[in-house]
């Protein structure tokens, strides 16, 4: 099964759409298993159980998630989430959320991903609290009522353009950054006057237990809210009808969640993973890409969806980048990765063993790191070089702190590399030549193209995060992601004296002369093409 | 004429051959993708003739209804497109953040790839051409498979699209029920779909199995009318039947049902029927500006359920199956459990829904989907007001009906049940964009603050992570501290003040040690 955090939510969903899941090139061990299960339709009863959560006590019983949705649904019908100074009182309560509670949030988070709270505060904290920032002074700007551009026929209507909330959105979130991956897009929706129910990952439970214990203390308790379970809840929930899903995940259980939306007609935002590539010229700083390669791939023990997890290096090149990284992960891991609170774990067994197996086949070399321990989650930082494209490392998104390195000619065959797969999140480019660089990203598609550093666009103020192609579509973050939970509603007011004046010949019985006023509405075609740039007809 | 169909076996080649050419990343140059802008409104100028002739025998249609629906809206598509695509295109720096500024982040919009886009006949040059228009201006490879209900229509976009546009970029598809399977068995990198509801819901789970991101125009819904007392009733009338009537009421943003006060009803009816009787004073029938129904099928639907109404057709309810002719219908006094209450009619039948007041007719939108469009009548802009903020639709429309897709500018689509995204206006040419953002870290970043981030940690790290922390904004509770936006600039210039202070300090004592080891 190719990556993902939620893996075993797709694991356990499976059976949910079997038939569906079969087509969809799940591997071959899943498939067994679903078709075991005989996938009729619906199969809650059926349902694949894995060893269930500790903290299953917490979860969502399945008979209040209609309720919880219809509550929201009220309260939304009663405009209550509309008024801007409502949108942004709440806006910036979700920053005191965080704000008030930073220790046990880091706790949370040391808990359940064995994080530093380094990496709570840099992943988790700064990105939220620029989200609630940007989207507190702008949402004024964004809402407003917008006149289209003046236009001469159509003036005296008075068009304009609002952005009005889509209704109730559904926000499932993964268990890698779980606080922004599900604050940053509360803060969108409320931002965009929405309701919202939240599906953190069950895979963090302190996490979720905290995101339920807060939001409804902070926030208005009728409008926002918490569901907390694992794949019954999640599918129970997919089976109403909401305005808007967004969903951050992986690519199995984003085919499931998109096709669930298809039936409701809901719109649907997907964030999915992918392999990152990352493309380096040999005229570049040396230390500091390789400190910056590094931090990217084993910060939050890789667990990101814009890591690092490729990287495409000339062969003359090689050796010295191969001891580069060395150094720096010798500077990083001073006394052994096993034994420094600057690493965090893998969030579950099921996952470390998945890393295991996919170590163990590779062909490549391992050149630092490679020890896993399944008991205490923990993978160690690890180096593989001389990969090869077909390796079992190069399979799937590993999602996991090992880092690859892929000999390749030159950026030529770099680009070809990276084009014959599926479009990543993020292309990363190490080079100090603008040339090199523009090289790389205009031949190349990805959600984020960033020069010279990896893994932090989700931190830049004002950034649409989103994928293309194979990792996903819409955006989180910024002004897209208000967006995404808005509809721009036209309007018009038509006063009587325009048909007087011209647009009287619209009205039956038709007229020939109306051929003369036609062309007053008409807008003038821009200039006929020469026929040097392209095909012309030969003659109309 | 299904001999004209694509051939089944030709249509991933059709794909291969769009991906293709749009890999060779021939549609990127802006300069090219308003060269052949442009050639989409000369497709349409250099043919008005032939297309006319083609929507008379398709549609039924007089030239004005043509030019109004469907040469109009493209014009204005092309001249938007052409004149906008430079700006649109152009990379953003985002806005000013000091935290960021060294690293120069920017957002570029980069076509997503090969757009498919499924047309309905109603409107068939605008719903094709319009969605054309846009993807060219993102960049994108487009293949467009229009309604086989239309088939004149289909002949000529399939001769004149290779002729005026590059051929192997831009793609039509002909063909019906089979055809169109085995274009969703494709995966595209957007599909783009104006059909009904229960076609939007296989489409958009065909979509859903590639990840393929869509637009859906669905219209699905009755578009509703309010009608307030106060309002000039001759122009109500006028415009209504004109939204109703035309293209034989199968557009998807046409007013379906009319909300009215009892007081009011009488005088609007008989508003209604004077209209009626001015616009085809021989009789719809054997007017020439009125059109037919696209097939006999459809016919025969709308037969079905005028025959089944309770309400008290009051003009027009002749239908000629054969001659693919239903006559303008005005329906009155019908209930919300009426036949033609319950799917989207697309023909030229209106219906009066008498209602107490303006807070039943709102109760009534809000009980049902949501629709495209919601029209309110009235001089009054409270009522209106009052009317569009209790609702929601893609439109709301006062003193107007039908026309929103000929404002240039303006983005067209759905909300709920009538779909999601948008044909038209820069919103359409997002549709098919994605946003990539981009921005270079010098290394001196690292030299100067970012260096925290990289292990072993230190605790020194809150110092530094604490200027990455955008400022809250106030408490929104009283008597709480409060934390304007000047924080950051505060903390950045003490930061950089106080580094240069301890370096030229350790420079002096370092000096001033070099002097004293200097003296004898």
């Amino acid at each position: 099964m190719r990556c993902s955090q939620v893996q075993d939510l797709a694991f356990r969903l499976a059976p949910f759409l079997g038939a569906k899941c079969r087509e969809a090139n799940i591997n071959p061990r899943t498939q067994a298993l679903v078709s075991s299960i005989s996938p009729t339709f619906p199969l809650h009863s059926q349902l694949l159980r894995l060893p269930k959560s500790t903290m299953s006590s917490q979860y969502t019983v399945l008979e209040d998630i209609p309720k919880i949705h219809a509550t929201a649904l009220r309260a939304f019908n009663a405009d209550k989430a509309k008024s801007i100074s409502f949108r942004k009182n709440q806006i910036a309560q979700v920053g005191y959320i965080l704000k008030d509670n930073e220790d046990r949030w880091k706790e949370a988070l040391r808990l359940d991903l064995g994080r530093h709270p380094l990496e709570a505060e840099l992943y988790d904290f700064v990105t939220v609290l620029k989200d609630v920032r940007l989207a507190y002074d702008k949402v004024g700007k964004w809402a407003r009522v917008q006149r289209t551009e003046f236009n001469m026929k159509y003036f005296a209507m008075g068009p304009k353009t609002k952005a009005e909330p889509k209704g109730v959105a559904l926000i499932i979130s993964p268990f890698n950054v779980p606080i922004f991956l599900s604050l940053g897009p509360l803060v969108s929706a409320i931002a965009a006057g929405c309701a919202a129910v939240i599906k953190p990952s069950e895979a963090t439970p302190h996490v979720s237990k905290l995101l339920a214990e807060l939001i409804p203390k902070y926030l208005d308790s009728e409008l926002y809210h918490v569901i907390q379970g694992g794949a019954e809840q999640t599918s129970k929930a997919l089976e109403l009808r909401w305005d808007h899903i967004m969903y951050i995940g992986g690519t199995h259980v984003g085919r499931i969640v998109a096709q669930a939306a298809a039936k409701h007609l809901t719109p649907v935002t997907l964030e999915l993973g992918g392999k990152n590539p990352v493309v380096v010229d040999p005229n570049v700083d040396l230390p500091l890409t390789a400190r910056r390669l590094l931090w990217g791939r084993f910060g939050n023990a890789g667990q990101v969806c814009t890591c690092p997890e490729y990287v495409l290096v000339p062969r003359t090149f090689q050796d010295k980048f191969v001891d580069a990284l060395k150094d720096a992960y010798h500077e990083f891991y001073p006394d052994g990765p096993e034994h420094s609170d600057s690493f965090g774990r893998i969030v579950s067994k099921h996952h470390t063993k998945r890393i295991e197996g996919l170590l163990e086949h590779t062909r490549g070399e391992i050149i630092c790191g490679g020890e896993v321990d399944v008991d205490k989650k923990y993978v160690a930082p690890t180096i593989v070089n001389n990969v090869p494209a077909d390796d079992s490392l190069m399979s799937e998104e590993i999602f996991g702190p090992v880092l690859l390195v892929i000999p390749v000619e030159d950026v030529d065959e770099a680009i070809t590399f990276i084009r014959s797969r599926e479009n990543p999140l993020a292309v990363y480019v190490f080079s100090q030549d603008k040339k090199f660089q523009e090289k790389v990203f205009s031949k190349t598609k990805s959600g984020a193209a960033l020069a010279n550093d990896s893994v932090f666009s989700p931190a830049v103020p004002g950034f649409p995060i989103g994928g293309v192609g194979a990792s996903g579509y819409g955006y989180y973050a910024g002004k897209q992601a208000f967006e995404q939970f808005t509809y721009y509603r036209v309007m018009l007011d038509n006063p009587k004296w325009v048909d007087t004046f011209i647009f009287g010949f619209r009205f039956p019985p038709y007229k020939m002369t109306y051929k003369k006023y036609m062309n007053m509405m008409y807008p003038t075609l821009p200039p006929r093409p020469k026929s040097s740039i392209s095909n012309r007809p030969e003659k109309c | 004429m299904s001999e004209q169909y694509t051939p089944l076996d030709d249509i991933p080649r059709v794909l291969a051959s769009a991906r293709t050419a749009f890999l060779s990343d021939r549609a990127k140059p802006v300069a090219f993708r308003k060269q052949q802008i442009a050639q989409v409104g000369y497709l349409l100028k250099d043919n008005e003739e032939r297309f006319k002739e083609a929507l008379k025998l398709d549609l039924g249609r007089h030239a004005v209804e043509t030019e109004l629906f469907d040469f109009g809206p493209t014009y204005k598509d092309v001249r938007v497109a052409y004149d906008n695509v430079d700006k649109w295109t152009k990379v953003q720096p985002v806005d000013f953040n000091l935290n960021y500024i060294a690293m120069r982040p920017t957002i570029k919009a980069e076509p997503k790839g090969v757009i498919l886009i499924v047309s309905a006949f109603n409107v068939p040059l605008f719903l094709t051409l319009g969605p054309l228009v846009s993807a060219i201006a993102s960049g994108c490879a487009a293949v467009i498979k229009p309604s086989e209900a239309v088939p004149h229509v289909n002949l000529l976009l399939a001769e004149l699209i290779p002729k005026y546009l590059d051929p192997e970029l831009y793609h039509v598809i002909q063909g019906g029920v089979a055809e169109t399977s085995k274009i969703l068995e494709l995966r595209w990198d957007h599909s783009e779909f104006s059909r009904g509801e229960r076609v939007g819901r296989i489409i958009a789970q065909a979509a859903a199995k590639h990840l393929t991101p869509i637009t859906l125009e669905l219209g699905g819904c009755k578009n509703p009318v309010v009608v307030d007392p106060k309002v000039d009733i001759e122009m109500t009338a006028r415009r209504l039947l004109w939204g109703r009537f035309s293209n034989a009421g199968q557009v998807c943003t046409c007013p379906e049902y009319v909300l009215v006060p009892r007081t009011f009803q009488s005088t609007l009816l008989s508003a209604l029927k004077d209209a009626y009787g001015k616009f085809y004073p021989e009789g719809p029938e054997n007017s020439d500006s009125f059109s037919r129904i696209v097939t006999r099928e459809h016919a025969a639907r709308l037969q079905g359920l005028l025959k089944r109404t309770n309400g008290e057709i009051v003009c027009g309810g002749d239908v000629n199956v054969e001659k693919k002719y239903v006559a303008p219908t005005i329906v009155n006094n019908v209930t919300a459990e009426d036949a033609l209450m319950g799917e989207e009619m697309f023909g030229p039948v209106l219906l009066i829904v008498p209602v107490e007041d303006v807070d039943e007719a709102i109760a009534f939108i809000r009980a049902r989907e949501t629709p495209l469009a919601v029209y309110v009548f009235s001089q009054d802009k409270k009522f209106q007001e009052k009317v569009f903020s209790s609702t929601r639709s893609g439109a709301a429309l006062a003193n107007e009906t039908v026309l929103s897709p000929a404002v240039p500018g303006f983005p067209v689509g759905g909300v709920g049940a009538s779909g999601y995204g948008y044909y038209a206006g820069k919103q359409a040419f997002e549709q098919f964009t994605h946003y990539r953002v981009s921005l270079d870290n010098p290394s001196w970043v690292d030299t100067l603050v970012f260096g925290f981030r990289f292990p072993p940690y230190r605790d020194t790290y809150k110092r530094y992570v604490k200027m990455m922390h955008a400022p809250l904004p106030p408490r929104p509770t009283k008597g709480a501290k409060t934390t304007g936006p000047g924080v950051a600039w505060t903390w950045w210039i003490s930061f950089v003040v106080s580094r240069l202070v301890s370096a030229s300090s350790l420079m002096l004592v370092r000096s001033s040690d070099a002097l004293r080891r200097l003296k004898p």
